[in-house]
């Protein structure tokens, strides 16, 4: 009886563990962070809610390599857990906001329309050309970052609905030291 | 009166006529001016009054318009009213066209989002098209050649989302050798001799659906239709996205009849496609699995063959990164070799366990490898396509068939590359593999091996959506016999002599 009961208890334990909410960032990192932040007031007043820590997703626009590290043009995308994890584009346009990332990434993970969720904290806005036009975005200085290689398509297209067959999903996580 | 008179008359009544309305006009317009300053009079002044220094009359009072600059001409008396009215005449004009101009768009725009395309209701692409070259060592009849051109792939896609419940419709049609004849046309003659070999467009056609949306991905999807079967790794990778251009012997292997040794004959130990139902999903975000049921006959079988026989499937994929797994497959169900289109499966019983892994470097970017290993029953009284058989009956003589028992087949492969990412070698990609396949553990002299010694030089590699590339592939090929005591010529045989191929491939979806 006893061992019955060990294993409906281990049946039951790894049920709630393969459901539970998918942890992407060093738990450190998430210490304090406000992940239901008001994106569109912020888009609207950049500068009225700096020193914010806060995680955003959205979808890769552009990259643009700066003195001591990269600007990465993301719109802005809600972060979904069905029917996968991840920024999911609802059809709606949001906004833009220019993610500072201090570090190197390899430049397959900063193509155009790859998901990104960034762990960051607010700043004063920042001017950036955005298809040669310039623009002032609210910006964010990143602390981690995790990049989906979806090239445009959506994270729960992969990796059964990518191509004409399987195909995974390459993902990582970067942050700065 | 007299005439002459008469006309004077007429012409001074005229000409009073005239002067009294000129001199009405002129006064209804002058006379406002002296009796009331103030706005209006400011107009009436700077129209009649140019020369009239300004800030003289009213420069406390803005014209209409508000401040723009020119307003402040105006007032500065730089320009006259004339000019200001002309001005602001063609301000409105421009205004009014950029608002039709912009209302225009506007309704184009929203006519357009509705079309299903930008809704990604429908999309196409394509998956594959393939021009291949190959060259063989093996002899060939006449009216062959050891050397040929052909369409290996010339696939079309069409895809869509329609909701979240309904997250992918597709369908993959392939456009090449339809109703090719099987031989060259001899002796002058314009008709080709043999049988037609009846290749099909439908190759693929599925609907996913997701019943529950709160239970993805744990549960994500069900898929229903014909599709690459979830056996390992080859069988699931599109045609556009392989590192080698033949397949491996796991799909096929072997040609002409089977014999008692369940050795010879051609073999088709994995079907890539079939018809089945099956449901998916990811546990822990590192394990996925697929668990289904099929015909197991092929999706030939849509047109000719025999539904019957059914088997249950199953995948398990366990991830130590997003792109290295190591995955274990079953089949287990039966086969059915009367007008079955599997070739050589026999009757009865079937199995196939499969063990597959893949390793990506992140140490090494590029590198990669991969390996499948696969084993497996089949029913007894194995035959080929087209040969006559009759259940499970070992006696040949009374059934037909080859009149084998159930072999057990085992193959496995091994497969490497390197990815050169920089440098004057950037974008090309050597390739090596080495397989097996022995058609009947039990048996020997029946072993089949390959090494292929690949080339590959990408135009464009962005995969999944985009692959351009041109493939250089070497192969040794070596194959032992029909098993023992069986007499065998490696003179005409395809899988026992060496072959080179190229392939130059666009992929764009």
């Amino acid at each position: 009886m006893t061992r019955l009961y060990r294993s409906v208890i281990l049946v039951i334990g790894l049920a709630l563990t393969a459901c539970g909410p998918t942890q992407i960032f060093p738990s450190a990192s998430m210490d304090g962070v406000d992940k239901n932040f008001d994106f569109t007031a912020w888009r609207n007043v950049p500068n009225a809610q700096t020193d914010r820590k806060v995680q955003l997703g959205g979808r890769i626009v552009q990259a643009n390599t700066e003195k001591g590290g990269l600007v990465i043009i993301v719109t802005q995308l809600p972060i979904v857990e069905q029917p996968a994890y991840g920024p999911k584009d609802n059809g709606r346009r949001s906004g833009e906001f220019a993610v500072v990332y201090s570090g190197a990434l390899d430049p397959k993970w900063l193509a155009p329309g790859h998901r990104l969720v960034v762990i960051g904290t607010t700043g004063q806005a920042k001017a950036v050309m955005v298809d040669d036009v310039q623009r002032s975005l609210p910006s964010l200085t990143a602390q981690c970052v995790h990049i989906w290689r979806t090239a445009g398509r959506e994270i729960s297209d992969f990796p059964h609905n990518a191509g004409g067959g399987y195909e995974p999903l390459e993902e990582e996580t970067h942050c700065v030291s | 009166m007299s005439p002459l008179l008469r006309q004077a008359m007429t012409v001074s009544l005229a000409g009073i006529c005239l002067w009294s309305l000129g001199a009405a006009a002129w006064a209804s317009e002058s006379g406002p001016a002296s009796r009331t300053p103030g706005p209006v009079p400011i107009v009436a002044q700077a129209e009649t009054a140019a020369p009239v220094p300004s800030g003289s009359q009213g420069p406390t009072v803005l014209p209409p318009g508000g401040t723009s600059i020119e307003d402040l001409l105006l007032q500065k008396g730089s320009i006259t009213m004339d000019e200001w009215i002309q001005i602001r005449a063609e301000q409105e004009y421009s205004g009014a066209e950029s608002a039709r101009r912009i209302d225009a768009i506007e309704d184009w725009k929203t006519r357009t989002e509705l079309l299903p395309m930008l809704r990604d209701k429908v999309n196409f692409g394509l998956n594959a098209l393939q021009f291949l070259y190959s060259h063989q060592d093996a002899h060939v009849p006449e009216g062959k050649s050891q050397d040929n051109f052909s369409i290996r792939r010339s696939e079309l896609l069409f895809w869509g989302r329609i909701s979240d419940t309904l997250p992918r419709w597709h369908a993959l049609m392939e456009f090449q050798s339809i109703n090719f004849g099987r031989e060259t046309p001899t002796g002058g003659s314009g008709a080709a001799t043999g049988q037609p070999i009846a290749a099909t467009f439908f190759r693929e056609s599925y609907i996913d659906f997701r019943p529950f949306q709160s239970w993805a991905p744990y549960m994500n999807f069900i898929r229903m239709g014909i599709f690459r079967m979830p056996f390992g790794i080859f069988t699931e990778t599109s045609g556009g996205l392989r590192d080698i251009i033949s397949s491996p012997y796991l799909t096929s292997v072997g040609s002409g009849n089977g014999n008692r040794t369940g050795s010879a004959g051609s073999i088709d130990f994995l079907q890539e496609r079939d018809f089945f139902v099956d449901v998916r999903g990811k546990l822990f975000n590192r394990l996925e699995y697929v668990a289904g049921i099929m015909n197991n006959n092929n999706f030939h079988a849509n047109a000719t063959g025999a539904n019957a026989p059914k088997s249950f499937y199953t995948r398990v994929r366990l991830f130590g990164s997003d792109v290295s797994w190591i995955s274990f497959t079953t089949i287990q169900g039966e086969s059915n070799n009367a007008n079955t289109n599997i070739n050589g499966r026999g009757k009865g019983a079937f199995d196939r366990y499969g063990l597959d892994f893949r390793y990506t470097s992140k140490i090494i970017p590029g590198f990669m490898v991969q390996g499948e290993w696969w084993q497996g029953h089949d029913g007894s009284n194995q035959t080929t396509v087209g040969r006559p058989a009759n259940g499970a009956c070992l006696d040949q003589s009374i059934c037909g068939g080859s009149g084998a028992p159930g072999a057990q087949r085992r193959t496995w492969y091994v497969l490497a590359k390197y990815l050169i990412s920089d440098g004057p070698l950037q974008n090309w990609e050597p390739t090596v593999m080495y397989e097996q396949f022995d058609p009947s553990t039990s048996m020997s002299n029946d072993l089949y091996t390959r090494t292929i010694l690949g080339l590959t030089y990408y135009f464009e590699n962005f995969p999944p959506k985009v692959q351009s590339k041109i493939q250089f592939n070497y192969e040794f090929r070596h194959h032992q016999g029909n098993g023992p005591g069986v007499a065998y010529d490696t003179t005409f045989d395809a899988f026992a002599q060496n072959a080179f191929l190229v392939q130059f491939q666009i992929r764009f979806m």
